[in-house]
């Protein structure tokens, strides 16, 4: 009789447990904490996409000759201040997966069923589905992308340590950073990531991330570094690219704005077409 | 002997159930998950849904932004853009994003609710973790908010979340109308978000703006309806992307169709071109 009744309360046990935690509440214990605020730890003012490489050829991409070609096209444009190759001049958004270079701070919020991770930069707001969802059959490309993420307990210690991501449908043009290292154009490019804390510094999080495009002879594989900053209430900042001087596309030119007036991007750079002002036709 | 044993276990149980602090929060929220879009808006998406757009609003307004407003109207009517920014991709900033004209999700968490906005892209943090204002706000389109949940029919569970909003960046305007802010920034909004009494797939929401601009605090009553979707659909809204209106100096032009620069008026007078040779 008293061994039934003990089966019976330790299954109401088992029974208030559930009822208490929920599944929200069991898993959160689960999760690792990336809490606050991330920023890239390397400091390189150029910033590259490989953080231990120097910029530019030095960062010795593995391009296809084509896109090799187009890459140093992009460098000599560069050289003579055009901005051509790099979209955010116009506020078009850095994209996947130059944004997780986090030169500007970035939040990531761990739910059960999503990983949102929140960069200033371009205000980007990546959604990383944990919910066990499949491939969908097509999706509208788009500057972060589609991703599908796993959480993983590497060192098997019963919580997730990692968490690996992979996204599709990332929308062009984009180009790994400023110096014009190319996608390619067909928009097919995916992108793998592992985040996990660094096993020797919690301090800082790591993101290993493999691109495979048709641009690469082979998949491109680097990691970025994050350190968390600005203590427990950081302060956070909006970025709104439309709001600073900006380059301004006029047919196939850039130009810049600056105290309200056009200047031009290169040496000798013609001013804009402006047939279609009567003034100007005087 | 195997009585203790079981206290000891049921003890065990429950300090293991309870002690899960963070956990236990977790159940006292309100179900605010999926996409949720305006509900019951009108033609022109105006501020106060009740009414219509434009003057039929009847803002509240001192006579001085009145009369900016009507001016804002005629330019409007001329084929003007008036008051309102976001045409050259300046986010509609709070209050006016809380429309909800694209998707909107809402994540909470004990410490944060994160409001995202289709909209220009808007984050919005509401801090729930007991902060004061902090002494300087840089201004954001965004604002400061801070919030409090409250649990206004007493059953436990939290199912109201009191904000006030500050340190709001301008320009900006309620609608697309231009209604105006003062150009002081110091306009505060006050938002009370809550599920609906008898269907939990509507949210409310109670929000009054003080401004200097106002005779009195304005209150409107928007709400939202949640998307019936297991995995709903979210998009970019990339302004800059198809943004055609261009500022240079005090004028505003438009890029065509063939890429090159346009007047959006007879007789505009083009940029000047004293940097180039």
């Amino acid at each position: 009789m008293l061994r039934r009744g003990s089966i019976s309360l330790v299954a109401l046990i088992g029974v208030l447990c559930a009822t208490l935690n929920g599944a929200w509440a069991l898993d959160e214990t689960k999760y690792p904490d990336w809490k606050g605020q991330w920023v890239r730890a390397d400091s390189a003012e150029t910033a590259p996409w490989d953080p231990r490489k120097p910029w530019g050829l030095a960062q010795q991409p593995p391009l296809t000759p084509e896109y090799q070609a187009v890459f140093e096209a992009n460098l000599k444009q560069l050289a003579v201040g055009a901005k051509t190759s790099d979209p955010t001049a116009r506020c078009i958004p850095a994209a996947m997966p130059r944004v997780m270079m986090a030169i500007h701070p970035m939040e990531i919020v761990t739910m059960p069923d999503t990983t949102y991770i929140m960069i200033e930069t371009s205000s980007t707001l990546r959604r990383i589905f944990t919910d066990g969802r499949a491939w969908p059959k097509e999706r509208e490309p788009s500057y972060a992308g589609f991703s599908i993420g796993q959480w993983e307990d590497s060192d098997r210690d019963g919580h997730f340590d990692t968490l690996a991501i992979e996204t599709r449908w990332i929308k062009g043009p984009h180009s790994y950073d400023g110096s014009g290292i190319p996608f390619h154009t067909d928009e097919q490019a995916t992108i793998k990531e592992r985040i996990s804390l660094d096993k020797r510094d919690p301090r800082l999080l790591l993101n290993e991330i493999t691109t495979s495009d048709n641009a690469l002879s082979r998949p491109w594989t680097v990691t970025q570094s994050y350190r968390r900053a600005g203590g427990a209430r950081p302060v956070w900042t909006e970025r709104i690219c439309s709001e600073d001087g900006q380059t301004i596309r006029i047919g196939e030119e850039d130009y810049a704005l600056s105290d309200g007036l056009l200047v031009p991007v290169r040496k000798g750079q013609p001013p804009p077409d402006l047939r279609y002002f009567k003034q100007n036709q005087n | 002997m195997q009585g203790r044993v079981l206290m000891g276990v049921v003890a065990l149980a429950l300090a293991f159930a309870i002690d899960d602090s963070a956990a236990l929060d977790a159940t006292q929220y309100p179900d605010w998950k999926g996409q949720w879009m305006r509900l019951g808006s009108g033609q022109g998406a105006p501020w106060d849904p009740a009414k219509p757009w434009g003057a039929g609003q009847q803002a509240p307004l001192t006579p001085d932004y009145q009369a900016l407003f009507e001016a804002n109207l005629r330019d409007q009517a001329a084929g003007g853009q008036g008051s309102d920014p976001s045409y050259r991709c300046i986010p509609t900033g709070m209050p006016r994003v809380m429309i909800a004209v694209q998707p909107m999700e809402i994540v909470i968490t004990p410490d944060t609710t994160y409001v995202m906005l289709e909209l220009f892209s808007t984050l919005r943090r509401i801090f729930t973790d007991g902060r004061d204002w902090p002494k300087d706000i840089e201004p954001s389109f965004a604002g400061y908010s801070i919030g409090k949940w409250e649990d206004a029919d007493g059953d436990g569970r939290f199912d109201t979340l009191t904000a006030e909003t500050r340190a709001i960046k301008g320009p900006h305007s309620y609608d697309s109308s231009g209604i105006p802010f003062h150009e002081d920034g110091r306009a505060v909004i006050r938002e009370r978000i809550s599920s609906d009494k008898t269907n939990p797939n509507v949210l409310h929401n109670e929000i009054t703006a003080t401004d200097s601009a106002l005779t009195r605090p304005w209150t409107v009553k928007r709400s939202y309806r949640r998307i019936p979707a297991k995995e709903p659909i979210w998009s970019e809204y990339v302004c800059s992307e198809y943004n055609r209106h261009v500022q240079i100096g005090s004028e505003n032009y438009v890029i065509g169709a063939d890429g090159l620069l346009m007047p959006t008026r007879k007789n505009q007078s083009p940029p000047d071109l004293r940097h180039f040779q």
